[in-house]
């Protein structure tokens, strides 16, 4: 056997679910290509620190905004500016719209949940509200990166060193401990840093 | 294109952006996410192809893309690759092993592998898809290929 009848034998099993093409299609049947939220809320957290565990998923998809659920009005740090945010709660998953400081539209949205004794249950607004000023990692076009968490920013791009790169910021008074994989998402604790193995 | 064009071409290469994203997020909930989110922006996209070849290039191009998205979320879990690999029912040993001496690789290096060897592109190809230099798709796979001589070497 040759090495790609190989890889075709392996690869040949993995096979997406049915489900992801009868749920797109009818999407495609209500004429609304926009899906309010993921079906799914899987945990995202990777270390367990404490008896509650949040698990938060970030914003990658923008999701439908007059569905219902809890709006209100919060305060959110765009790229290290702080804005005003419509911020929309429904079952565990919230989308978040918003302008940065060049006027342009910002849309967020992610979900999550919490285990309590050993039950899963969605995130409340609260929960989720805590998790909306996040640091974020911005990848530029100019290939800077760049960290920003709170009124903090900071130019990221030549402390990688094997894609990994390691910075501390003070966030309210308490040393933060943040792993960055280049591309690959980032972790933080205040008790040291994570190691890459640990996460994604 | 139509309804019934979409769900021909969604039926057609939704395995391939699952491949994808899987190589890439090695999670299988993530993976099935990517191939929703990818198959709806076929269904919307106004962009014409030229070919099939044309398609599903663009199609892998939007699922990396797709992929890196979510990973500019802080948290992701790490999955077990065993438990996944248990229920994909692999009928010979050796293929159970390649499938996670693969999985073991970087992410750098999973995606050109199994375009070179699953989907049967040339490094060209791969370069030009995945946006990055003929010679570091290369050098990945040539990186890869010893890597997974290693590891299978471990089992």
């Amino acid at each position: 056997m040759t090495d790609r009848e190989q890889f075709q034998a392996v690869f040949d099993k993995l096979h997406a679910s049915p489900d992801v093409l009868t749920e797109v299609l009818n999407m495609t049947i209500k004429e609304n290509a926009v899906p309010f939220r993921k079906k799914r809320f899987t945990p995202k957290i990777a270390a367990a620190l404490a008896a509650l565990v949040l698990a938060v998923g970030g914003g990658s998809a923008a999701y439908a905004m007059d569905l219902g659920g809890i709006q209100r009005t919060v305060q959110v740090w765009i790229h290290g500016d702080q804005t005003d945010a419509t911020f929309t709660v429904e079952n565990g998953s919230y989308t978040l719209h918003c302008k940065d400081a060049d006027g342009n539209e910002v849309t967020r949205g992610g979900g999550g949940v919490a285990y309590e004794n050993g039950t899963e249950r969605p995130l409340t607004a609260d929960e989720l509200l805590e998790e909306i000023n996040v640091p974020e990692v911005e990848y530029k076009e100019d290939g800077t990166v760049w960290l920003y968490c709170f009124d903090q920013k900071m130019e990221i791009t030549d402390k990688f060193e094997d894609d990994i790169c390691y910075v501390q910021l003070e966030v309210d008074g308490q040393t933060q401990y943040i792993t960055v994989k280049y591309q690959d998402g980032y972790a933080m604790s205040p008790h040291g840093y994570i190691q890459p193995e640990e996460f994604n | 294109m139509s309804k019934e064009e979409f769900t021909a071409l969604a039926a057609r290469y939704m395995d391939t952006i699952y491949r994808v994203a899987y190589s890439w997020t090695k999670n299988p909930d993530d993976a099935n996410d990517v191939t929703q989110d990818v198959l709806i922006q076929l269904y919307k996209t106004q962009k014409e192809f030229e070919s099939d070849s044309h398609l599903k290039n663009w199609l892998i191009r939007i699922t990396v893309n797709q992929c890196k998205m979510l990973f500019r979320s802080p948290w992701k879990k790490i999955e077990d690759i065993g438990k996944y690999a248990d229920t994909l029912g692999f009928e010979e040993e050796s293929h159970l092993a390649l499938f996670q001496a693969v999985m073991k690789l970087d992410k750098k290096y999973r995606v050109p592998v199994l375009l070179f060897y699953y989907e049967g592109y040339s490094t060209a190809e791969i370069a030009s898809i995945l946006k990055i230099p003929e010679k570091t798709v290369s050098t990945r796979l040539f990186r890869a290929r010893a890597k997974l001589k290693d590891y299978l070497k471990e089992e």
